[in-house]
C-alpha cells in the first residue's frame, strides 16, 4: 500500500465504489478548483510565449531593438495616447528610443522567467538534498548543516548581491563565461540560489523530522529498509507535495528579485530588457506617458499572481486535511 | 511547558536535569552566536578585501595619476596584508582607531567601524545616525503587519472556503510577489502627486518635528506593512487550519469546551507561536536596513547609507554596515531559540 | 573650465541629455552650432532684490562633494561655496548674461600684477576681510591655502594647477619636491616660502612661477587659492567643517540630509566688493529623488516656492514644463558651458577612415531626440563652443556629414570600404569582434548605448558594450590598463580660454585626454602647434591659433564632437536672480534673493 494514503484519507465515495490513488484524488481536487486552473493556463500561456519568442514577434512583425524614431515626438516622448498604441505598436512604445514594448515584454519574459525557473530549480535541488540529509540523518550532519545554514542567513542578501554584482560578474567573465548578459545572468542566477536554498532547505528539514517519528516510517525501518529505500521511498513521496508548492510560489518571488535588482541598478545590461529593467526605467515616466508604468505592471501582476493562484490549488489540493473540522 | 513528550520520565530528577540543561542551553546558544559573527566578519571582510578591483584605485576622481594611487593605498591601509589590515579592523572594535598622524589626525572611538573618506565621518557614527530611523521604519511596519497580516489570516481561517477567504488569498497572491519599488513608487505617486493627500515626504526625527515624521514615515509603513502582511495572512491561515486540525483541538471540542475558548486557548497558541518567531526573524532582518523602502521614500536610514556605499565604492561603509545588520540577524536567531528551547525541552536535550 | 562630472554621473548626465526647451524665441537652430549663448531673455529677471528670506536648494546628491576650498572643483560646487563662503583673490563678476565671465578683484584690490612676462604675479590684499571667528584674513592664510594643494595624499580632488604652475622643482616623475604643510622639513617648507611669498607687511602677495602663465588671475578664481588660517586646519575632516570668509557659515552640516548656512556676523560688506549677500539663509536638502524635486518645484508650494534645485530639469518633464504657459515666468532654456564628446582610444582605432564612418553612420538625431530632442543641445562642430567668442569658428565637417544629425549609411560605408584598404586589421576588428564601447550603466545610457549598436549595425560596425559602474567610470577609463576603444565625456572651460579645453582633452599631459593619442603621427605637430598657443600672449593671435587648433581635431576626429549642451531649469515663484552664471553654468546660488 502506498504510503501516501495515510496522509491523504480515506478514498472518495462517488456512485461507484473505486480506489483510486492518491494522486489521482488530488488531480481531480484540483481540477475542481476553477480558478487553479484558469491561473494554470495563464502561465501556460506566459511560458509559451516566453519559449517562443522570436516566433511570436516575427508572426506580430515587431522587434524589441529596431528604434522608431517617427514614434517620438521632439521631446523624446510617444507622439500619440497611450504611449503611442497603434496597430503598428500594440501596446506602444518606450521613449527615448521608440522601441515597441509588446516586443520588449515578450522578450523580457524570457529573461525573468528563465532566471525565475533556473534558480527555482537549483534552490529546490540544493535545498531538498541538505533538509532531507539533515532531517534524517541528525546528529553531526544535522548540526553542521544548521550551522551553515545560519551562517548564510545571517548576511543581509540584497546588499551582498548588490555589492558583490560587478566584480563576481567580472570573475564569471575571465572564467570563460559570454561576456555581458550571459555572466550577468548567471551572477544572479547563482547568487539567488545561494542564498535561496535555505528557506527550502529548512522547511524539508523540518517535514523530515517530523516524518521521520511517523509510524510508517518506524514499519519501514523495523522491516530492515535500507537508507536509499527510506528515503527514495518513504520520505521523499511525502514531501514533494510541500515542494511544488514551495516551488510555485517561490519563482514569482524570484522574477520580483530579479526586477528589484534591475530596479537598482545591477540587473540587465542593454540593449535587452526584461520586466525588471521595463519596470525601472518606467517610474520616471510617470506624468509623461503612464501607460508605460502600467504595462509591464499589470503583465507581472498577472504572472505572479497566476503562479500563486495555481499554487494555492496545488497545496489545496495535495493537502486535503484542511478539509475537516470546522470552527467557528 | 509542552505535554507533548511521548517518553514517560520521572518528575523529579528530570526537571533538575532539563534547568541544568537550560543552562547550559542558553550559554551554548550565545556562544554559538558570538562565533557566528565573528565568522561573519572575517568572511565579510574577506569577501570585499579580495575584490579583483582595486579599492585605492577609486579613491582619486579625475586627477588619477599612479602615484596618486599608491599614495591612498598607503593613506587607507590597503597596502598591508590582508590579515594585518582585518586584525586592525578588529582591534578598531574594540579600542577605536586613530587615522592620520601629527597635527591633523583624529580618532574614531570604540567600536570604530572603520572612517569614510567619501562623508569624512566615522562608520559607527553614520550608523548611529542611520539606525534610528530603519528602527522607527522597522519597529512602524512591525506592528501593523502583524495586525493586518493575523488578523486577516485568522478571519480567512475561520471562513474557509467562503469569500474572505477567496478573496485574501486572491490579495495576498498579488502583495506577496510584487517588488517593493513598484509598489511603494506607485503608492507615493498616487498619495503625493495624483491625490495629493499628503505632503512630499521630508524625514524629521520624532523629537525635532512629529509632523514631518509622520507624515515621512506614514507611507513607507504602509507599504512594507501592506506587502509584508500578505505572506503573514497566508501564513496564519494554514498555520491555524493546521492547528484546527490538531488532536488537542478535537480533545477540547469534546470535552465541550466553546469554539471561542478552543480558538483562544490552544488553536491560536499552536499557530501564532511559529508566527511571532519568523516574524521577529524577519523584524531582525529589517533592522539590518530595508534598502528598498529607504530608496523610494528617501528615508535616510542605514539601507540607504548602505547601498550608497556600494555606488561610492566606500568600503568600510559597506562591510560596517553588513557586519551591523548580521548582528541583528544573529542575536534575533539565538533569541528565538533561546525562547524555544525554554518552551520544548525536546530541543536542548538534543 | 575644468569641469568634473559631478560624482553622481546621473546628474551630469541629466544635464548632458537634458533637451532644450524652446519657450519664447527660438534661440538655436538645429543645424549650424553658431547660435548665440544667451539666456532665454525675460524669465531669469534680475528686478531688484531684497533682503532676508531662506532659500532652498534641492538637490540629488547626498553631499556636497568638497566644502574643503582646496578639493573643490564641481563647476556648481565653487559656485555655491565661492559664493557663500570662501573668497579667493579674484573672482568672476556677479552679473548674469556675458558679464558673468568677466574678471573682477575680490581678496585683492585689483586684478593683479604681472611681471616678468607674467611670469610672476603679485596681488595686493584688499584688507579688512574677516573669518567667521572675527580674525583678520592675512597673506600667510592664502600662502597656507595653497600650500595645502601639494599634500596630495589628504587633500584630493581639487584642481592642481598650483602644483603646475609654481616654481617650486619637480622630480622625475613629475612629482612636486614640495610635500605640502603637514609633511614638509623646515628647507621644503623654505622653497615654497619662496614660490609663494608674502610681503613683509602682508599686503602683498607674490607668485613666482615656472613658466609664463597669462591668465594665471583667473587660475586664482579657484578656490584652491582661498584663505585657510593654519590653526583651524584639520586636514581631511576639514571637508565637512572648513572656515568660513565668506558672508554666511554653516550652521548645520548633515551628509545625506541637509546643509543650513546662516549669515556670518563677522563679514565686513565693506570688504567684499562682489557678494552682495541678500537672503538670511540657505537650506541645501540632499538625497530627494529627481523627479520629486522636479514635481515640488512644478507645484510650487510652501517652501519649494523659495526653491531651486542644482541640476536641471529631468528630460521626461520638459514637455510639462514647456507646454504650458504657467510656467511661463520661471523657466529657462540656456546653453551650459559643457560640450559632450565620444573619445576612441586611438591606439586601437587607428584608423581615421574608421573613426569617420562611425562618426558619418551615427544617428545623432536618434541620441539626441533619447536625451528629450533639441532640447538637448546642437550638434557640436567641434571642441569650443561658440561662447568663446574669441577662440570659435565654424569649422568645416567630414564630408557626406547630415547636418540635422541623421545617418548618412552610404557615405559611411563608402569610408569603411576606405578603411579595408587602408588599415585592414582595425577594419576587421570593427566589423568582427567589434569596438568595446564603455559606458557609464545608468538608464538614460542604457537607451543611448542601444542607439548606437542599432545604429552601426546598419553601417556593418560591430559595437560592444561594457556598463560601467557610474561612481567609478571616470577613473575606469582614465586608466591606463583599461582596454577600452570608445568612451564617452563631457568638459567644459575653467575660465573663457580655450586653453582648458584643447590641451585638456587632447595633450598626453592634458587632465581629461581619453584618446590616447601620444603615438598618432599626426600628434607630433598638433603637441608643438597646441604649446605655441598656449605661450601666445597675444589674445587674438591665440585665439586664430585655437580656431586652426579645433579644425584639425575636427580632421583627425580623435574624439567625435557631441553636442553643445543645454540645460533647463524650473524655479520656485518667489525667487529672483535665478540667472544661470556664465562662468559655472550653475546658478548664482549667492545672489539669490527672494522676492518679498
Amino acid at each position: 500500500m502506498n504510503t501516501s494514503a495515510v496522509a491523504v484519507g480515506e478514498p472518495e465515495v462517488h456512485g461507484l465504489i473505486e480506489s483510486k490513488s492518491p494522486s489521482r484524488l488530488a488531480w481531480e481536487r484540483f481540477r475542481r478548483d476553477r480558478a487553479a486552473v484558469i491561473a494554470t493556463f495563464v502561465v501556460l500561456f506566459f511560458v509559451c510565449i516566453a519559449l517562443l519568442a522570436p516566433l511570436v514577434c516575427k508572426v506580430l512583425g515587431i522587434n524589441p531593438l529596431t528604434l522608431d524614431r517617427k514614434a517620438l515626438n521632439d521631446y523624446g516622448l510617444p507622439n500619440g495616447p497611450f504611449g503611442a498604441m497603434s496597430r503598428k505598436h500594440l501596446l506602444g512604445v518606450e521613449p527615448g528610443t521608440g522601441r515597441d514594448i509588446l516586443a520588449r515584454l515578450i522578450y523580457g519574459a524570457r529573461i525573468s522567467l528563465l532566471v525565475g525557473f533556473v534558480s527555482t530549480f537549483l534552490t529546490t535541488v540544493i535545498g531538498v538534498v541538505l533538509g532531507i540529509v539533515a532531517g534524517y540523518r541528525r546528529g553531526k550532519v544535522d548540526a553542521v548543516i544548521s550551522r551553515f545554514t545560519d551562517l548564510t542567513l545571517a548576511f543581509p542578501s540584497l546588499l551582498l548581491i548588490i555589492a558583490l554584482t560587478r566584480p563576481f560578474t567580472q570573475r564569471l567573465e575571465s572564467m570563460g563565461v559570454p561576456e555581458g548578459n550571459p555572466a550577468r545572468l548567471t551572477y544572479i542566477v547563482l547568487v539567488l540560489s545561494l542564498f535561496g536554498w535555505v528557506y527550502v532547505a529548512r522547511i524539508v528539514r523540518g517535514q523530515t523530522l517530523s516524518l521521520r517519528e511517523r509510524e510508517f516510517v518506524e514499519a519501514a525501518r523495523a522491516s530492515g529498509a535500507g537508507h536509499w529505500h527510506m528515503v527514495f521511498k518513504e520520505l521523499l513521496p511525502n514531501i514533494w507535495a510541500p515542494v511544488i508548492v514551495i516551488i510555485s510560489l517561490s519563482l514569482p518571488g524570484y522574477v520580483a528579485v530579479e526586477s528589484t535588482l534591475s530596479f537598482l541598478g545591477v540587473g540587465l545590461l542593454p540593449p535587452d530588457a526584461s520586466w525588471g529593467v521595463m519596470l525601472g526605467d518606467s517610474v520616471k515616466y510617470y506624468r509623461a506617458d503612464p501607460t508605460y508604468l502600467f504595462v509591464p505592471g499589470i503583465a507581472l501582476i498577472l504572472l505572479v499572481m497566476a503562479f500563486n493562484v495555481m499554487g494555492d490549488g496545488m497545496r489545496d489540493a495535495l493537502d486535503p486535511k484542511s478539509d475537516r473540522q470546522q470552527l467557528g | 511547558m509542552s505535554a507533548a513528550v511521548d517518553t514517560p520520565f520521572f518528575y523529579f530528577p528530570v526537571a533538575r536535569l532539563l534547568r541544568i540543561a537550560l543552562t547550559r542551553f542558553i550559554v551554548r546558544r550565545i556562544f554559538f552566536a558570538l562565533v557566528l559573527l565573528a565568522a561573519v566578519s572575517l568572511f565579510t571582510y574577506l569577501l570585499f578585501a579580495l575584490l579583483p578591483t582595486d579599492p585605492a584605485a577609486l579613491t582619486c576622481g579625475k586627477n588619477c595619476k599612479p602615484e596618486l594611487i599608491a599614495a591612498n593605498r598607503v593613506r587607507l591601509g590597503y597596502d598591508k596584508p590582508i590579515y594585518e589590515q582585518y586584525w586592525q579592523f578588529v582591534r578598531g572594535i574594540f579600542a577605536g582607531r586613530t587615522y592620520g598622524s601629527g597635527d591633523i589626525a583624529f580618532k574614531c572611538p570604540a567600536p570604530s567601524l572603520g572612517y569614510s573618506f567619501n562623508q569624512h565621518e566615522c562608520v559607527s557614527t553614520l550608523i548611529g545616525k542611520t539606525f534610528p530611523v530603519t528602527a522607527y521604519l522597522s519597529l512602524g511596519s512591525f506592528v501593523l503587519w502583524m495586525l493586518l497580516g493575523v488578523g486577516t489570516g485568522i478571519i480567512a481561517a475561520l471562513h474557509r472556503g467562503k469569500w474572505q477567504d477567496r478573496l485574501t488569498s486572491l490579495v495576498t497572491s498579488i502583495g506577496v510577489s510584487l517588488p517593493t519599488f513598484y509598489v511603494g513608487l506607485l503608492v507615493l505617486f498616487s498619495v503625493v502627486i495624483w491625490l495629493q493627500w499628503l505632503p512630499f515626504p521630508h524625514y524629521a526625527s520624532p523629537t525635532d518635528n512629529l509632523h514631518d515624521f509622520l507624515t515621512a514615515m506614514i507611507l513607507p509603513w504602509i507599504t512594507l506593512a501592506v506587502l509584508s502582511a500578505a505572506s503573514y495572512t497566508r501564513l496564519t491561515r494554514n498555520g491555524v487550519l493546521e492547528a484546527m486540525n490538531e488532536d488537542f483541538v478535537r480533545f477540547g471540542v469534546a470535552k465541550g469546551l466553546k469554539n471561542r475558548t478552543v480558538m483562544r486557548k490552544y488553536v491560536l497558541r499552536a499557530a501564532l507561536i511559529p508566527i511571532v518567531t519568523i516574524a521577529g526573524l524577519d523584524f531582525a532582518a529589517l533592522l539590518g536596513g530595508a534598502i528598498v523602502t529607504e530608496s523610494v521614500f528617501s528615508l535616510p536610514g542605514m539601507g540607504r547609507l548602505a547601498i550608497r556605499s556600494v555606488t561610492d565604492s566606500d568600503l568600510p561603509v559597506l562591510v560596517g554596515t553588513t557586519l551591523v545588520a548580521a548582528v541583528f540577524i544573529v542575536m534575533a536567531n539565538a533569541i528565538v531559540d533561546i525562547i524555544y528551547g525554554v518552551l520544548d525541552p525536546r530541543v536542548r536535550l538534543k | 573650465m575644468k569641469r568634473r562630472i559631478i560624482g553622481v554621473l546621473g546628474v551630469a548626465l541629466a544635464a548632458s541629455l537634458v533637451a532644450s526647451a524652446c519657450g519664447s524665441s527660438s534661440s538655436s537652430s538645429s543645424d549650424t552650432a553658431a547660435s548665440n549663448d544667451t539666456v532665454a531673455a525675460g524669465a531669469a529677471d534680475t528686478g531688484t532684490p531684497t533682503t532676508g528670506g531662506t532659500i532652498h536648494i534641492l538637490s540629488q546628491l547626498e553631499q556636497i562633494t568638497h566644502l574643503d576650498p582646496q578639493r573643490n572643483y564641481t563647476g556648481s560646487d565653487l559656485a555655491f561655496v565661492g559664493s557663500t563662503m570662501q573668497r579667493a583673490l579674484t573672482s568672476y563678476a556677479y552679473a548674469s548674461g556675458a558679464e558673468g565671465s568677466k574678471l573682477v578683484a575680490d581678496l585683492a584690490t585689483d586684478t593683479g600684477t604681472p611681471t616678468e612676462g607674467g611670469k610672476v604675479w603679485s596681488f595686493t590684499l584688499r584688507g579688512g576681510a574677516t573669518y567667521e571667528d572675527g580674525t583678520e584674513v592675512t597673506c600667510a592664510d592664502i600662502a597656507y591655502g595653497v600650500s595645502r594643494v601639494f599634500a596630495t595624499d589628504i587633500i584630493v580632488d581639487g584642481p592642481t594647477y598650483a602644483i603646475t604652475y609654481l616654481d617650486i622643482p619637480k622630480d622625475a616623475d613629475g612629482n612636486s619636491n614640495y610635500p605640502g604643510p603637514y609633511k614638509a622639513t623646515a628647507d621644503q617648507q623654505a622653497v615654497f616660502d619662496k614660490a609663494v611669498a608674502c610681503s613683509s607687511d602682508g599686503k602683498t602677495i607674490t607668485f613666482n612661477l615656472n613658466r609664463v602663465v597669462a591668465d594665471f588671475n583667473y587660475t586664482t578664481t579657484l578656490l584652491a587659492f582661498s584663505p585657510v588660517p593654519k590653526a583651524k586646519d584639520t586636514g581631511e575632516k576639514y571637508d565637512n567643517a572648513p572656515v568660513s570668509s565668506g558672508p554666511y557659515k554653516i550652521k548645520s552640516y548633515e551628509p545625506g540630509k541637509s546643509l543650513v548656512l546662516v549669515r556670518n556676523d563677522k563679514w565686513s560688506k565693506a570688504s567684499d566688493p562682489v557678494r552682495h549677500a541678500y537672503v538670511d539663509s540657505y537650506v541645501y536638502e540632499f538625497a530627494l529623488d529627481p523627479a520629486v524635486i522636479d514635481e515640488r518645484l512644478m507645484a510650487d508650494a510652501g517652501d519649494d516656492q523659495y526653491a531651486v534645485n542644482d541640476a536641471g530639469l529631468q528630460p521626461e518633464n520638459l514637455q510639462t514644463v514647456f507646454n504650458d504657459d504657467k510656467f511661463k515666468d520661471r523657466r529657462q532654456d540656456s546653453y551650459d558651458p559643457y560640450i559632450s564628446f565620444t573619445a576612441f582610444n586611438v591606439k586601437t582605432v587607428s584608423c581615421v577612415e574608421v573613426r569617420r564612418a562611425v562618426y558619418l553612420g551615427l544617428d545623432r538625431e536618434a541620441l539626441r531626440t533619447a536625451g528629450g530632442g533639441p532640447y538637448t543641445g546642437d550638434f557640436a562642430d567641434g571642441f569650443i563652443k561658440p561662447a568663446l567668442a574669441d577662440d570659435y569658428a565654424p569649422n568645416k565637417m567630414p564630408d557626406g556629414l547630415n547636418k540635422d544629425g541623421t545617418p548618412n549609411i552610404e557615405a559611411a560605408k563608402a569610408a569603411l570600404a576606405e578603411a579595408k584598404t587602408k588599415c585592414p586589421d582595425v577594419y576587421a576588428k570593427a566589423t568582427g569582434d567589434g569596438l568595446k564601447f564603455f559606458h557609464p550603466d545608468t538608464p538614460t545610457w542604457q537607451k543611448n548605448i542601444s542607439i548606437w549598436i542599432e545604429s552601426m549595425k546598419a553601417v556593418g560596425i560591430v559595437i560592444k558594450p561594457t556598463a560601467v559602474e557610474p561612481s567609478k567610470y571616470y577613473p575606469t577609463v582614465q586608466n591606463d590598463k583599461t582596454d577600452y576603444d570608445i568612451a564617452r565625456g563631457a568638459w567644459g572651460p575653467d575660465w573663457p580660454n580655450a586653453s582648458t579645453m584643447i590641451p585638456e582633452l587632447f595633450l598626453t599631459s592634458g587632465g581629461f585626454n581619453l584618446t590616447r593619442n601620444g603615438d598618432d603621427p599626426a600628434y607630433k605637430q598638433f603637441e608643438t602647434d597646441t604649446k605655441a598657443a598656449l605661450n601666445e600672449l597675444d589674445r587674438t593671435a591665440q585665439g586664430t591659433k585655437w580656431k586652426a587648433l579645433n579644425q584639425f581635431l575636427v580632421n583627425q576626429l580623435w574624439s567625435l564632437p557631441g553636442t553643445f549642451l543645454k540645460a533647463q531649469d524650473i524655479w520656485g515663484s518667489k525667487v529672483g536672480n535665478a540667472y544661470k552664471w556664465a562662468s559655472s553654468g550653475s546658478y548664482l546660488f549667492g545672489e539669490l534673493y527672494v522676492k518679498q
